[in-house]
């Protein structure tokens, strides 16, 4: 094993150590070879391999031309790259796409900001009925979406904000309770010396909140920030129920704008349309993957 | 962060006059308040207040246009505990939720283990694994029909591989089946939060087990299972809950795709909230929907309880999470 990977780990684990310091020796030795595991590692790329194939599938599907469609092969007679400005045109897929971006990142900088509050008011802060206001917290995290999403139609429709995005703004502004519930576990998580000092220098809760904690909860806010936009992304049922065709999203547009006129998909436009609506999420995610994977651990879930 | 506990003052705040300490609490109630005040508007608009309004509805057989809510007491309660229709709706999700649960967290579990090797390329592997749980779910039943399409899809192709018969997938029993497999293909989406809590396993601990002589899987199992347990507790129940909502896969794996929301769903994907969807959608009735509804949330409660009772006995809590890890 090189010293390169020696020093890379020891760096890592929790006790600093001298960099040359040959491992083995001490007492209580901690491994710190690059440990061959040959079983895991086929499993592992065995389980990639499976989980993969959809999107390659995906991906042949979307370059076949149509007169391939139905052939018994696996790869088309040729890759058909308009098949994708096709997809583009045969639905309002910009327009779409340009909704499913507003109404997510609408809801999800709303969100994130606001389960934020919520999360250090229950972490850091005290009043009374705390403890039976977050039993309540914890009890919405069970509550189906379907149980409210029905009845609050009614509301909305009660003041006109179908057909409308004010619905989310509400939604973001209310928070979201498993992120409300991330957050709380990492604030609580920080030492009280943080705040007592910001105290006595004469710093006010808000003050204490923007400049000590928000930016300390940063891989958080990211964390929090992607799960909301994908949730909106990825959601159906809501622009279904409560948007109308000319403002809903691209998860309601793809999912039966891809038939022909006797309600059959067709196959190649569907794979391509679906591709380019993965596409903003993955790249999203693989940017923010650091941060994200951080978010969590840093959050302590217990 | 340790330099930032560095930088704070040792001292304790001075303790303040006797006469301001009611005041301060009620500032510092304020300040509570203050905080959470979206979240609680929030919640007594857009939660409490719609549950509220589906039990009331629930008691009535609205259509959801009149303005005049006939009442009809526990009837709806009645007919959705006596239908067929939704007590065979009932068990197939509970049966889906049966088979898709345990797969789903033991399977992220032992990825999570494995992933937590070093070992090359693991960072890839993560993400590949991982990549399903960010894919929508629109998005992940229309890969999986475009699969298993009877005369075009690789499913078929495969099975031609294997010399085995074309399979119809997406029509009959098969189509349960086939809703599995796409739940399943998120297998992935916990091991983000297992490797993070797989990464707080005390190391002098596994060491310690070691030195003893236990081999990983007993180190495993005495080690490592008890400290990410309440993970896995949490894990089970959100999986739980979401699967009992499954509906994006039962329309949309349907082989012709319809406006109307649920006219052809396959009789083998007849879950739960497809039933509650067509009763409300397809028949506008809005207080037999209402009742389903109530009663699929007390059977959810129902349901986290019993794990909460027969899991939640073998969780281990090594330090209380508020307080500062030893």
């Amino acid at each position: 094993m090189s010293v390169h990977e020696i020093s890379a780990e020891t760096a890592a684990a929790p006790t600093p150590e001298q960099p040359q310091a040959p491992a083995g020796p001490r007492p209580g030795p901690i491994r710190r070879r690059r440990e061959r595991h040959p079983v895991a590692f086929v499993v592992l790329v065995v389980a990639s391999v499976l989980i993969t194939l959809p999107f390659v599938e995906l991906l042949i599907n979307a370059l076949t031309p149509s007169s391939d469609i139905g052939a018994d092969r696996w790869l088309p007679s040729a890759f058909r790259w308009a098949n994708f400005t096709d997809a583009l045109h045969y639905i309002p897929y910009l327009s779409l796409a340009r909704n499913s971006l507003v109404l997510s990142s609408l809801f999800g900088v709303l969100t994130t900001f606001s389960s934020a509050l919520t999360g250090y008011g229950f972490a850091r802060l005290h009043g009374p009925g705390k403890k039976i206001l977050f039993g309540v917290l914890v009890m919405t995290m069970m509550v189906p979406p379907i149980v409210t999403l029905i009845p609050t139609y009614l509301l909305f429709s009660l003041y006109n904000l179908v057909g409308t995005y004010w619905p989310w703004v509400f939604w973001g502004a209310a928070g979201t309770p498993y992120t409300i519930f991330l957050y709380r576990q990492f604030f609580s998580s920080l030492p009280k010396e943080l705040e007592e000092a910001a105290i006595l220098d004469g710093a006010g809760r808000i003050r204490i909140f923007c400049q000590i904690f928000l930016p300390l909860s940063r891989p958080l806010l990211v964390t929090a920030f992607v799960l909301a936009f994908n949730a909106v992304w990825g959601d159906f049922i809501g622009p279904d129920l409560f948007l109308n065709s000319s403002n809903t999203t691209l998860a309601v547009g793809i999912s039966s704008g891809y038939d022909n006129t006797a309600g059959y998909p067709v196959y190649n436009l569907l794979a391509a349309g679906a591709l380019l609506y993965i596409v903003p999420v993955v790249v999203l995610f693989l940017f923010a993957q650091r941060s994200y994977v951080r978010g969590f651990a840093s959050s302590g879930l217990k | 962060m340790s330099a930032l506990s560095l930088g704070a003052s040792r001292t304790r705040p001075a303790p303040a006059p006797r006469r301001g300490a009611r005041a301060r609490r009620i500032r510092a109630a304020l300040a509570f308040y203050g905080f959470i005040s979206p979240w609680l508007v929030g919640t007594i608009l857009l939660t409490a207040f719609p549950v509220g309004y589906a039990v009331y509805i629930s008691f009535t057989d609205w259509n959801g246009m009149t303005s005049f809510m006939p009442w009809v007491g526990l009837d709806n309660y009645r007919q959705v505990l006596t239908s067929s229709d939704t007590l065979s709706a009932l068990s197939k999700t509970l049966v889906l939720a049966a088979i898709i649960v345990p797969v789903s967290i033991l399977g992220s579990l032992a990825l999570a283990v494995l992933l937590n090797k070093r070992m090359h390329g693991r960072t890839v592997m993560r993400t590949l694994i991982y990549l399903p749980a960010v894919v929508p779910p629109v998005a992940a039943a229309l890969i999986w029909k475009v699969i298993f399409d009877k005369n075009s899809g690789a499913a078929n192709r495969i099975l031609a591989l294997l010399h085995l018969n074309a399979v119809s997938w997406l029509t009959g029993q098969m189509a349960f089946v086939a809703m599995i497999i796409v739940l399943v293909w998120a297998i992935g989406s916990g091991i983000i939060i297992n490797l993070a809590a797989l990464q707080t396993v005390p190391a002098e601990q596994l060491e310690a087990a070691k030195m003893d002589g236990a081999g990983p899987l007993t180190t495993f199992r005495h080690v490592t299972l008890p400290a990410i347990s309440p993970i896995l507790l949490f894990q089970t129940v959100l999986v739980t809950i979401t699967t009992l909502q499954t509906f994006i896969p039962a329309i949309l794996l349907s082989p012709i795709s319809d406006s109307s929301v649920v006219t052809n769903i396959q009789p083998a994907n007849d879950v739960y909230m497809v039933d509650v969807y067509e009763q409300y959608f397809d028949y506008s009735r809005y207080g037999l929907g209402s009742a389903m509804i109530v009663v699929f949330f007390v059977v959810i409660l129902a349901l986290t309880a019993l794990i909460f009772k027969f899991l939640g006995r073998s969780v281990f809590y090594a330090v209380d999470p508020t307080e500062g890890r030893s």
